[in-house]
């Protein structure tokens, strides 16, 4: 079993207030998010700010909404039927879901990590230059800097350097997740989205992601969708409590697991429910 | 015993019984597989078995001269011998309790008893052509009739004269022969012969009515032929009564009996022995239904010679060579309906041979000698021939067993270009049946392999892209409402019988696309276009318009904009035809291309058949596209590829193990596919790509054909060969889809 360790104990964290960031230490800005499945409401009225250069986490019992927040930040949602959405999301003061906004280049601004591994049926390398084969580059030196660059910072450069062309559905589970966190930090986006990113791993894989992630936080923006509370409370900064949809408490994570202020909270990260 | 104890052991009789039974099921499967196999090669093997040659029997009989001619009746019961005393003697083959073979049934003299015979030749159709020493003629035809009486068959052998039963006056000098041939038909009979004061002569007697009438009037005309020689080896008259052969050692002339009044030398055949300085022909003789001769020489060689088109006319010319040994060929003996025949040395050898497969069937020794007669069963199922010992002045009739059933059939016959009687050179033919009675049946494989490929590739090339494209826009892009009732229906179109369709391509659509060619063309144009123009003009309307419209809808306004550009199409076609194809585009293609226009051809057929492939291929790809994960998709998308790059670069590839597999079910599906080609095709087993032109497949060719064949002859063996080869490829296809399916799916299996 990992221990817990609340982060305020370890680090010595500088404070943020979270209601009053300056738009430089905003990285997103989500004000009056609502979000309807045919008639069903499955967020309702999200506000909050996310700061920059920080890991995010979204908890909450299943069903809370804290993934379809998440994949609101890339308009993923979109691609679901009878989704309507409402309210604005800032990415650097401009509204993702503006009029004029081109989906396949906010999403190569705000990568996604999906919960199940999933490389594509190809090599290793074709694996990572992906993103960027799409937008277009096709310069040797470029893919290949940016194969290992990206492989590095997923922490697997030195297991897969020799067999870059082998498939990579021949990587085990642990492995491929970072494959495919590799590919998503190859088109260096601003946001990066966890959405559970070890719910399928095994613990050792899980203690390597939760690592590469404290060291992701140098580069990107963080959102974690984490069903682990444990997880939570060691990988991030800030913890967002979500239930049925609302946002109930959003503060530091210290502070929401040691203090939390409200009922619901507690009730939850004492595991009287979910 | 508890509860527990007694369910575990239900369990376990349960699961004992479904291994059982699976395994039972399975084995069975691939039992009846085997043994379908087992019957088709069962069925197929005798048309590949070498030939056999075993003696029968051998019957002493005591005769007063040397033996001229023999012969059996059709069931191997009866034989006759002519000996040169001038008696015709028959006698049983059969043994029974009283005697053993070889009883005296009948002894007939022929010609008067001063007289003897000199020379018995065959003259077709079981008759014999008697000249005796005197220089008297007769015809004769031993014959054998089955008579039943007490639930037993017996056959009783007579004598009957087609002609006349007296000797016929055929020199109008009346001088004795040395050579002299003879044939007939209803109304003519022609002697050809050379008489001892060295004069080729024609006499031909025409009858009034028929020959063998009651009144027996004949007309005989007799006719000297320009012709300079010291003697003559061989004369041979063709069965049509049209040409005569005549060798004088190694020359040979040909004549034409066309003309009542004049015959006219039309060709000379030389063979040529330049390589072999010191050959010579042996001996002539015609194939069976008389378009080819076969001469033999002294070094074992005979060649085939028949006449060919070539831009001089008609001309003779040497098709192929046998080799039959070293030694001299004495004589060539040719069965009456096949192109075998047999070559006889002085020393007994014998070869058999079968002219249009090239093939050597057999070749050893019969006898210590030439036999002094050879004969072959009216089946060609028995061989016979006699040896006098004049010391004991016996004679040794021995028979044999021929198991020669498919001499037609090689391997060379079938796969590759053959030369038939009466064409311009070798070709790939196929043609189990005619009209006439001296037809020589042509299977070549060639052209139905061809025409089953073919067929298949047309149908491909317009159900793969329709299907693909169908399937990959109902599973990736279709609103899920939409898909729910759009799937069910093409797979619908699956169950519709295919002999509808092929009713519909032959009788509806072939004479529409006759009518309306350039539409059909026009509609390959203009279906694509307006696609892409509704598309971009949908792309630029305005947001609100397109709210209004329900998202399941938006793709049916498609259909009328395709119905307005097929009916476009329709009613520019006469407009196009006149202005680009002189008002007809039909004749435009036949007189001005120069290609043939069949109207049921290749691109109705690909339609039709088409049609029916396109649910198998849908269906599948459309599982298999639809079956990709979508967090592969999303994984894409979540990187900033469009749609399309996702469904390129992802979807396609992830699922091209089962596109694949969909593709090949198709063709599987085409190439077996029996009664749409059957319909729509026209069904002319020829060679070509054309589109134009008609085809005809492995499988349709069997359900046209099986009805009509015999069972157990040489076409009913090859149609079950075609089974075979229908079923090797459908084998190819599918375990070459599997082989390539497993590769794929090993590489871009997803999860």
């Amino acid at each position: 079993m990992i221990s817990v360790t609340p982060k305020a104990l370890s680090a010595d964290a500088h404070k943020l207030d979270l209601t009053k960031l300056t738009s430089e230490q905003t990285a997103l800005d989500i004000k009056g998010l609502n979000l309807h499945y045919g008639k069903k409401q499955a967020l309702q009225d999200i506000t909050m700010s996310i700061p920059k250069g920080q890991v995010t986490a979204f908890i909450g019992p299943s069903g809370c909404g804290k993934s379809t927040l998440l994949r609101c930040i890339n308009r993923m949602n979109d691609l679901v039927d009878g989704c309507h959405i409402s309210g604005e999301i800032n990415l650097h003061g401009e509204n993702i879901y503006g009029k004029h906004v081109d989906i396949a280049s906010l999403r190569r601004k705000v990568g996604m990590v999906f919960q199940r591994p999933n490389p594509f049926p190809k090599s290793i390398y074709e694996n990572v230059v992906y993103g960027l084969r799409i937008a277009g580059e096709n310069n040797r030196r470029v893919l290949d800097d940016a194969v290992e660059k990206s492989l590095r910072s997923a922490a697997l450069w030195n297991e897969v350097k020799d067999r870059l062309h082998e498939s990579a559905l021949g990587l085990s589970g642990g492995q491929q997740q970072r494959l495919v966190i590799a590919r998503a930090v190859a088109i260096e986006p601003e946001v990066l989205l966890l959405d559970e990113p070890t719910s399928a791993l095994d613990p050792i894989s899980t203690l390597t992601i939760e690592e590469l992630i404290n060291d992701l936080k140098k580069q990107f923006t963080v959102v974690i969708v984490t069903h682990n509370m444990q997880q939570a409370a060691r990988v991030s900064d800030q913890t967002a409590f979500m239930y049925m949809g609302d946002l109930i408490e959003y503060n530091d994570t210290n502070t929401l697991f040691t203090t939390p202020m409200k009922k619901q909270t507690e009730d939850y990260i004492t595991g009287r429910y979910g | 015993m508890t509860s527990v104890a007694r369910s575990s052991n239900t369990r376990k009789i349960k699961n004992s019984l479904a291994k059982w039974l699976i395994t039972l099921g399975g084995i069975s499967v691939l039992f009846t597989l085997v043994l379908i196999f087992m019957y088709l090669l069962y069925v197929i093997k005798p048309i590949f078995e070498s030939v056999s040659i075993e003696p029968d029997m051998s019957i002493a009989l005591r005769t007063d001269s040397k033996v001229l001619s023999t012969g059996v009746d059709e069931l191997k019961e009866v034989a006759f011998q002519i000996t040169s005393s001038g008696n015709i003697e028959f006698f049983s083959l059969l043994e029974d309790e009283q005697a053993p073979a070889g009883k005296l049934l009948l002894s007939e003299r022929l010609i008067d008893t001063t007289d003897s015979l000199k020379l018995v030749e065959d003259a077709g159709q079981d008759k014999k052509l008697l000249l005796t020493e005197q220089g008297q003629v007769f015809v004769v035809t031993p014959q054998f009739t089955a008579q039943y009486d007490n639930d037993s068959r017996k056959i009783i052998p007579s004598i009957t004269y087609p002609i006349i039963n007296s000797s016929i006056q055929v020199d109008e000098h009346a001088q004795n022969f040395t050579q002299l041939a003879f044939a007939m038909d209803e109304e003519k009979a022609v002697f050809v012969g050379f008489t001892q004061d060295k004069r080729l002569i024609k006499t031909s007697l025409i009858s009034e009515d028929e020959f063998g009438e009651e009144d027996g009037e004949f007309e005989t005309i007799f006719q000297e032929i320009d012709y300079l020689a010291h003697h003559i080896d061989d004369i041979a008259i063709s069965p049509d009564l049209t040409m005569v052969f005549v060798r004088n050692e190694s020359h040979v002339s040909v004549f034409s009996l066309d003309d009542d009044d004049i015959v006219e030398e039309k060709a000379q055949i030389n063979v040529d022995f330049s390589n072999r300085p010191d050959a010579k022909l042996t001996a002539m003789a015609l194939l069976s239904g008389g378009s080819s001769v076969l001469l033999g020489d002294n070094q074992g060689q005979v060649s085939q010679w028949f006449e060919v088109s070539t831009e001089q006319g008609r001309q003779f010319q040497q098709i192929r060579t046998f080799d039959a040994g070293n030694e001299a060929i004495a004589s060539i003996n040719t069965e009456q309906f096949r192109k075998s025949f047999y070559t006889l040395t002085d020393t007994g050898n014998m070869g058999v041979f079968f002219t249009t497969s090239e093939a050597e069937l057999w070749q050893g020794n019969i006898a210590k000698k030439h036999p002094t007669a050879f004969a072959i069963s009216p089946r060609s199922d028995a061989i016979a021939i006699a040896m006098y010992d004049e010391q004991k002045s016996s004679t040794i009739l021995e028979l044999f067993n021929v198991h020669n059933e498919h001499p037609e059939v090689t391997w060379q016959a079938l796969w590759q270009e053959v030369w038939y009687e009466g064409y311009p050179e070798p070709d790939y033919i196929w043609q189990s049946t005619s009209g006439s009675d001296d037809f020589e049946a042509k299977f070549s494989l060639v052209p139905i392999s061809f025409g089953t490929i073919k067929a298949a590739l047309y149908a491909m090339l317009f159900a793969v892209p329709i299907a693909l494209t169908a399937a990959i826009y109902t599973a990736y892009f279709m609103t899920p409402g939409l898909r729910k009732k759009v799937k069910p229906t093409i797979e619908l179109m699956e169950a519709l019988p295919t002999v509808i369709l092929g009713f519909l391509a032959g009788l509806w659509l072939a004479p529409i696309m006759e009518k309306y060619l350039p539409a059909i063309f026009l509609l390959f144009l203009f279906l694509p276009l307006a696609t892409i123009l509704t598309a971009f003009v949908w792309h630029n309307l305005s947001r609100d318009l397109k709210e209004k419209i329900p998202e399941t809808l938006a793709p049916i306004i498609l259909i009328p904009v395709l119905i307005g550009a097929a009916y476009l199409a329709f009613t520019l076609s006469p407009l196009f035809e006149s202005a680009f194809f002189g008002g007809d585009m039909r004749q435009y293609i036949t007189n001005d291309l120069g290609i043939n226009f069949d109207q049921r051809n290749a691109l109705v057929v690909g339609i039709a058949m088409g049609f029916a492939v396109i649910p198998t291929i849908f269906s599948m790809a459309e599982d298999a596209i639809f079956s990709v994960p979508s967090h592969l998709t999303s994984g894409s998308l979540a990187l900033g590829a469009t749609q399309w790059q996702t469904l390129i670069k992802v979807v396609l590839l992830t699922a091209s193990p089962g596109i694949f597999s969909a593709i090949m079910m198709g063709l599987g599906r085409a190439v077996g596919e029996t009664m749409i080609v059957l319909m729509a095709t026209g069904n002319t087993p020829i060679l070509d790509w054309s589109i134009f032109q008609g085809m005809r497949t492995l499988a349709a060719n069997i359900a046209v054909e099986m009805p009509e064949s015999e069972v157990g002859s040489s076409h009913y063996r090859i149609l079950f060969l075609a089974a075979f080869v229908l079923f090797v490829f459908t084998f190819i296809f599918n375990t070459m889809a599997e082989f390539v399916r497993q590769r794929l799916r090993d590489k871009y299996s997803s999860m």
